[in-house]
């Protein structure tokens, strides 16, 4: 009898240091995009080599469009640029599939992200992705060979 | 005496292996030169430096925490400029943009008042000299001495303002 009394207490012990863990790492996510929203490179690179694949409107929001059939908006720090972006984005519908990447620099410190994914949050956009960069556009898709722009 | 010819003939075919400096990204190494325009577009080569010592600052006018580096460089420039180091006589500063606007990239510089040279092929992260040097991110920079020989990589601040200290000529 004691021994399933401290089996029970044990595995609530586990659920709730479970929970509380789980609350403090959603409380870390201060980012505006989530898990979800982020597309890994080898899956965008896949899905551009395959002309059969429903291909996402790409819009490049960094100093360069380096990832083939992408659109260079320009950096979306500028607010000029992010104009140009909104303008280019109002046309589409709002389940539209489209993936945004900058790559310049670590997320940590990429100035353009951040402008550009409250945008599509703030525009009502339910379909979008952030290509997963963490380092920059050289590291994590040019020397995977991924597609790059002619 | 066959033996003693075989063993002067391979000491002899190696005497260039021994002498030569293998060209690579480690510490020991002979950099890798670099041959690129400069703002009015005249080819300028790493090599044209030797015998000074010299940091290949690779940075980039969108990359923010080389912007923010750039004051300490100037800082350090008008320090070690004219010194007299164990290695070599005079400290350069090769900056390599990874900018792909050359306005951008131009005005960045006169906002800075950078002084020392700049070089850019303008090819942002496409840029061959990122796969020759691996640049994995920036900031990132080389220092090597007066034979071009890497000394050290990716020092800022003050530690480069130490390195560059206990080199100087005592």
């Amino acid at each position: 009898m004691k021994k399933t009394k401290i089996i029970i207490l044990s595995l609530f012990a586990l659920a709730y240091i479970a929970t509380a863990f789980q609350s403090v790492s959603a409380q870390n996510s201060n980012e505006p995009w989530t898990q979800q929203q982020l597309l890994a490179p080898a899956a965008l690179a896949k899905t551009i080599n395959n002309p059969k694949s429903a291909q996402p409107i790409i819009y490049c929001v960094g100093p360069q469009a380096v990832i083939k059939n992408s659109i260079e908006v320009g950096s979306a720090q500028v607010p000029a640029n992010l104009s140009n972006f909104k303008q280019q984005i109002s046309r589409l519908p709002k389940n539209a599939n489209i993936v945004i990447y900058c790559g310049c620099c670590p997320f940590e410190v990429c100035p353009n992200v951040r402008p550009a994914v409250n945008l599509l949050k703030e525009m009502k956009f339910t379909n979008f992705k952030l290509l997963n960069l963490p380092h920059n556009i050289k590291a994590d898709w040019i020397d995977s060979g991924y597609p790059v722009s002619e | 005496m066959k033996k003693l010819l075989l063993i002067i003939a391979l000491f002899c075919i190696n005497i260039p292996f021994l002498y030569s400096q293998t060209v690579g990204l480690e510490i020991g190494n002979t950099a890798p030169d670099i041959r690129l325009p400069d703002l009015k577009g005249a080819p300028v080569s790493l090599s044209a430096f030797k015998g000074k010592v010299v940091l290949i600052d690779f940075w980039a006018s969108w990359c923010a925490p080389c912007v923010k580096e750039q004051p300490k460089l100037a800082e350090l420039y008008k320090q070690y400029k004219g010194s007299v180091f164990n290695n070599g006589k005079g400290f350069e500063i090769y900056g390599v943009s990874l900018d792909n606007k050359k306005a951008e990239w131009e005005s960045s510089i006169k906002k800075m008042n950078i002084n020392w040279i700049q070089v850019s092929d303008l090819k942002f992260w496409t840029s061959p000299v990122a796969k020759t040097y691996n640049i994995q991110a920036l900031p990132f920079n080389v220092l090597i001495d007066g034979k071009g020989i890497i000394l050290a990589k990716n020092l800022h601040g003050n530690e480069l303002d130490q390195f560059l200290r206990n080199l100087l000529q005592s």
